[in-house]
């Protein structure tokens, strides 16, 4: 313990402490962040290997190594400072704490000997589970460690280890872990039944709010910066269209009845377990539901995705996922075609570009006008959209116009560009400034803390986020912006290149003359919103092709030049080809736009002077008002959080050549607790998140001494904020709710105080058939020989297994050759989920398997299995269509059903049923022959298949061969078999003889072909 | 008489037990007509279906297997086509399964009178229909063809297909070679070269 008390927290240690008290083991929940993989750590370095082996389940590949990584930690003598090398040096690494993988290649009895070393193991339970069935693990195991605990149900495989396990020893124990506490509260008394299956009894809960806890990460709190950033005026009206739709498909849904409506809030549609509730809800009565409502379902995913993406990508790719969604939802959704979604769909474009006329004059002057004609048209716009108009000129750092004038209309750059990034690129700025101001004076100190470095880290949702931003901050975020208009533009070129429609106006620039006579007329007036959009097309396509131009040809555009009608026309005739071409040179062009966009950024950054202002004000206003949030509702305690004002950039020198700090990226995504191995002095959360909030506090209270200073971006009043504090609370009321259900547990005990199966007291299980249970006296049963299936390995993947061992029957993994359960020396089972059932008719697996099958086993069983949760049926009848379709599951099923007439098959409602179903066909038959089972297909060393029917009398390998052969077909491979005596004789059938023998000169032909083709020579 | 056989060839037989079944109503796809059959449905030349709904069957326990006694295997393929119109469908279901496993039917299921229907005409349809749609689909180029065809032998890769295919030439040659001639390519080893060689030269048929 002296060796921990280096690096644990007092609440780590209090965790372990209480959690071995209890030689049974118990589950513990804590809230997410807290680091579980540091409680595995230390437990591993408790154990010593006379107690036996450690066996870990169910890690992630990142939980594995964060564990290696902080027992590396632990094990190191405490020394003040610790190389910040992730990897461990190789003196350590064969260290026999440190957990191996056992992986499925490993031999069996070499497994066995290694549960036998005392060392600890991760190992996945599916092998877990085998080697506990052929008796291969010594019962001197000391126990298991479970995480991700909250992924467990009554039917998994770890419950079903814990079950082997506990009657396999006493003594073991099993200590599960997870933090996501608000997975344990879905569904109903969840945590009692994981205890339950898992045979412990207690359960420690530890909140963030658990006093403990809190003493220890709020002693000595990082240094926090709130920074509110507020959204472009754009962005503020798309989340509230977002929002809108989202509310209106929420009523919508309320209204089907089919829903329990306390859980329909927008709030808990901000969390993806949101579509687990409803479906959980839906999924019984799935098929009966109308269209509607399951689109509406879906509809809420994409909305919550939108809203999601909103703050996080920029806005180019943000309006080409748009046009992804109009393209691909656009025929079924509903959403699509609410008022406010128009909405939508029209200021992610506006973000992006707009049109305006062009009418061939100048497009410096031309700008406001067009504006103010649109406005015209748009009788409905508000004092408020000028202003934004107003807004959007200044945030945007470049306003840069595309004239066609032959087209009429004109592409109007606006690439809004997040506001974020500027922050984030001014905060950089500042921080670097405000390192050197203090390193300065007093040289002789390194600026910051003992152990940590320089490094900021900034701290992004996704990889992608990361990668972009590095971008903008090396480059400038506008030219990050026109790359990714201009992809966009190529893209959209490309689809237009595909529809014929536009190609042919484009190509005549008569009908354009035409075209922009009617509109000059209609324009202001009632315009035909087809026209518009018709005319917004050909000026993208315009844009894109003068950038095509630029790609091709390497010339650098001005903003204002023109391309010629001509070059359109000649272009068109090799389209696709030159495309791709051009597509490759795309690299010239950029490197010659960027210089044309740096000329332009420094003719802006006078007229941007105004836009920090602006800016400043609105950081200032909003202040920090919250700087704790992570506390904040948990308690009011407002201790330590130093609350800071960005500073004032009036001062305004924008030039990019200002010194940054050393910049590392990291997306949360990764889940790899990087805190550790950076150790970085200052951390920018970019995208908030509560579970890496969690994750700095528990890296600042284990180093306490160094100096760490975190900002967090957020943007003001938006959804993101929401988000944030709507997780915290969640996971509160998840806490809330499990602390009451633990003081209700109803956990059975024995006499010495372990638990008691659940299963076996309450049901004796219709093991036997009614009638012949009520032939004997009060449906006694006399214990006959225990049953038992042979189950291939890669059926360990579902829950049948545990299912049919929970019914009483011995289970025998092998690997199997033929078919996935074997029932008795006839009795062969090839089982399928539906989704199996679709994807292996799909690939015509299904077919071969069954064709094996019925070769081997006089009974060949197609198990059909549907989910308990789900609909007992494939499709509602609605569904079904008027004709016999090729492609239905019905269509495919007559087929197999007709090939195979003596196939049979077993449609069960559930797991519980199909166990069962065995049960029931097992009744009165041998029991299956293990070594004979595992024999069935595979070919003995004299070629003849062992057990195969026909093989006595059948060359099979030749039979199969033939049948492989173009032309040959079900219906005339026996004819050929009986024309000749053996495959070389065949290649010396003639033509005629072929043709009589296989019914018809084209087969004929075709097999005589391919006989004599001759092998294309690998030189040509 | 001649002319309505023919037609009943291609055309459902339904006993006149059936009648006023609402299943009948949707056979739409297929002709069909009643005729004295003594299973339910002739869906084709050696295929036959026997109906029954779970709620039937509820009332009447015995009575698929004595329609099914009736029928005395005169057919390749005998059907029973289970319609579920109960909603605990678990226990007659297993129930009619075991009934028709252990008297070497086939049980299809459908769980509306469209569905059962569309069975049957599906049955009927696709009557000498080859299995193609639900096979595995190989490429139809020669190079993928040859190695779908030799690797159908046990142990033969791809590279051994490369192999055999350059040192004969065609496979024609390949199923002419001696054992010797197999022997001498590389990648062949002494297991593969009788496993060929018994693939193209052995019987198709064993003495027996």
């Amino acid at each position: 313990m002296a060796l921990l008390r280096q690096k644990m927290l007092p609440f780590q240690e209090q965790i372990i402490a209480d959690l071995l008290e209890d030689p049974n083991g118990g589950v513990v929940v804590l809230s997410s962040g807290l680091p579980v993989h540091t409680l595995v750590a230390s437990l591993l370095l408790l154990h010593h290997p006379s107690q036996g082996s450690i066996l870990i389940l169910s890690a992630s590949e990142s939980q594995k190594s964060s564990i290696c990584r902080s027992l590396l930690l632990l094990l190191q003598n405490p020394s003040p400072n610790p190389s910040p090398s992730p990897s461990p040096s190789p003196s350590t690494s064969h260290n026999p704490i440190i957990p191996t993988d056992i992986p499925s290649d490993v031999l069996c009895h070499r497994r066995a000997d290694l549960y036998t070393t005392g060392a600890s193991y991760f190992i996945t339970p599916r092998i877990l589970i085998a080697d506990l069935l052929r008796s291969r693990v010594p019962p001197s195991i000391a126990g298991l460690l479970i995480l991700n605990a909250h992924r467990l149900t009554d039917n998994s495989t770890e419950a079903f280890i814990a079950r082997v396990l506990r009657s396999l020893s006493r003594t073991s124990y099993v200590r599960a872990f997870t933090d996501r506490p608000h997975a344990m509260v879905s569904g109903f008394a969840k945590a009692e039944r994981i205890m339950k299956c898992l045979y412990v009894r207690r359960l420690h809960l530890w909140p963030r709010f658990h006093v403990l806890v809190s003493n220890d990460l709020e002693q000595t709190p990082p240094e926090v910066v709130d920074i509110r950033v507020p959204m472009t005026p754009a962005m503020m009206e798309i989340q509230k269209a977002l929002l809108e739709t989202m509310d209106a498909c929420l009523k919508e849904l309320k209204r089907s009845n089919k829903v329990d409506v306390d859980d329909l809030t927008v709030e808990n549609g901000l969390f993806k377990s949101f579509d687990e509730v409803v479906r959980r809800q839906l999924d019984p009565i799935w098929h009966t539901l109308g269209k509607k409502t399951k689109q509406l379902v879906s509809d809420l995913r994409t909305l919550r995705k939108l809203l999601d993406y909103l703050v996080r990508y920029d806005a180019v790719t943000y309006l080409k996922y748009l046009d992804t969604l109009r393209v691909s939802e656009g025929v079924r959704s509903v959403w699509i075609f609410a008022e406010s979604s128009y909405k939508i769909f029209e200021i992610a474009k506006k973000r992006v570009y707009q049109m305006t006329r062009a009418d061939g004059v100048r497009i410096s002057t031309d700008r406001n006008i067009s504006i103010s004609k649109r406005r015209k048209v748009k009788r409905d716009c508000s004092k408020k959209e000028k202003e934004s108009d107003n807004l959007w000129s200044l945030s945007n750092e470049a306003v840069s116009a595309k004239v066609a004038e032959n087209v009429g209309v004109a592409l109007e750059e606006v690439l809004e560009t997040a506001p974020k990034w500027k922050v984030l690129r001014e905060l950089l700025e500042e921080i670097e400034a405000e390192r050197r101001k203090e390193s300065s004076p007093k040289d002789g100190k390194n600026h910051v803390g003992g152990d940590s470095n320089d490094i900021v880290l900034v701290v992004c949702k996704d990889e992608s986020s990361c990668l972009q931003l590095e971008d903008s901050i090396i480059k400038s975020s506008h030219q990050v912006l026109r790359q990714e208009w201009e992809k966009y533009l190529l893209g959209k070129a490309e689809l237009h290149g595909l529809c014929k429609h536009i190609g042919k106006r484009s190509q005549d620039p008569k009908g354009y003359g035409v075209l922009d006579g009617t509109i000059t007329s209609g324009y202001s007036e009632n315009a035909d919103p087809r026209f518009i959009s018709k005319l917004e097309n050909v000026a993208i396509f315009a844009a894109a092709s003068e950038i095509r131009h630029t790609v091709q040809e390497g010339v650098v555009i001005e903003d204002n030049s023109q391309p010629h009608t001509r070059r359109h026309s000649s272009r068109k005739g090799s389209g696709g080809v030159r495309f791709q071409k051009a597509a490759t040179k795309a690299q010239d062009s950029r490197n010659n736009h960027r210089k044309s966009a740096k000329k332009e950024q420094s003719e802006k950054i006078n007229s941007e002077a105004t836009v920090p202002k602006v800016k400043s004000n609105a950081v200032h206003k909003s202040g920090v008002h919250k700087a704790d949030l992570i506390t904040s509702c948990i308690d009011n305690i407002d201790r330590g959080f130093l609350q800071r004002h960005i500073h004032d950039f009036n001062t305004s020198e924008f030039i990019n050549a200002k010194p940054i700090p050393p910049v590392q990226f990291y997306a949360i995504e990764k889940d790899e607790h990087v805190l550790d191995i950076w150790k970085p002095s200052v951390i920018i959360v970019f995208h908030p998140d509560m579970t890496f909030v969690r994750e700095i506090e528990v890296y600042k209270a284990e180093n306490p001494s160094g100096k760490l200073k975190v900002y967090f971006i957020f943007y003001e009043y938006s959804t993101e904020v929401q988000k944030f504090e709507a997780s915290i609370r969640r996971e509160n009321r998840a806490f809330e709710s499990l602390i009451r259900q633990k003081s209700l547990l109803m956990i059975p005990l024995d006499q010495d105080g372990r638990c008691i199966e659940p299963r076996s007291i309450c049901e004796p299980s219709s093991v036997v058939p009614q009638n012949s249970v009520t032939r004997k006296a009060g449906g006694r049963k006399t214990i006959e020989k225990e049953m038992q299936i042979i189950v291939d390995m890669r059926e360990f993947m579902s829950s049948l297994p545990n299912i049919l061992h929970q019914k009483g029957l011995k289970i025998i993994p092998v690997v199997l050759e033929v078919g996935d359960y074997v029932l008795s020396p006839f009795i062969c089972v090839e089982r399928k989920s539906i989704n199996d059932l679709y994807q292996s008719f799909a690939s015509g697996r299904l077919y071969h398997q069954v064709e094996t099958m019925s070769r081997y086993y006089k009974m060949s069983v197609l198990l059909i299995e549907f989910s308990q949760d789900k609909s007992f049926s494939f499709q509602s009848p609605n569904d079904l269509g008027d004709d016999v379709s090729p492609t239905s599951i019905i269509s495919k099923l007559s087929l197999l059903v007709l090939h195979f007439p003596r196939l049979r098959l077993v449609w069960s409602r559930s797991l519980h049923a199909t166990a069962e179903i065995f049960v029931s066909l097992k009744a009165n038959q041998d029991e299956p022959d293990e070594n004979k089972a595992i024999r069935v297909g595979v070919p003995s060393e004299d070629g003849i298949v062992e057990a195969d029917v026909r093989a006595e009398n059948f060359n099979t390998s030749a039979i199969e061969f033939l049948r492989s052969l173009p032309g040959v077909t079900d219906s005339n491979y026996r004819a050929l078999m009986d024309g000749c005596r053996c495959l070389a004789e065949l290649v010396f059938l003639p033509l005629e003889r072929l043709a009589e023998l296989m019914g018809g000169q084209k087969p004929a032909k075709m097999l005589r072909e391919f006989l004599d083709a001759n092998y294309p020579s690998m030189l040509q | 008489s001649v002319s309505s056989s023919s037609q009943n060839r291609n055309a459902i037989l339904v006993s006149n037990r059936q009648k006023g079944n609402p299943l009948l109503k949707h056979i739409r796809n297929v002709k069909w007509a009643f005729a004295d059959i003594v299973c339910d449905y002739l869906v084709g030349q050696s295929s036959c279906a026997l109906y029954i709904s779970l709620r039937y069957h509820l009332l009447h326990p015995d009575y698929l297997y004595y329609r099914i006694k009736e029928l005395q295997k005169n057919f390749k393929l005998h059907i029973i086509l289970c319609h579920i119109d109960v909603e605990d469908a678990v226990k007659p279901l297993l129930e009619i399964t075991r009934t028709s496993i252990f008297h070497d039917c086939t049980l299809l299921c459908g769980w509306s009178f469209e569905e059962c229907g569309r069975y049957l005409e599906t049955l009927k349809a696709y009557e000498n229909k080859p299995a193609d749609s639900i096979r595995e689909q190989t490429n139809t180029d020669y190079l993928s063809r040859l190695t779908h065809a030799l690797t159908t032998v046990r142990h033969v890769n791809k590279t051994d297909v490369v192999t055999l295919g350059s040192t004969f030439g065609s496979l024609s040659g390949i199923m002419g070679a001696s054992m010797e001639d197999l022997a001498r390519c590389p990648g062949i080893g002494e297991r593969k070269v009788k496993r060929l060689h018994d693939t193209f030269h052995e019987p198709f048929r064993r003495a027996s």
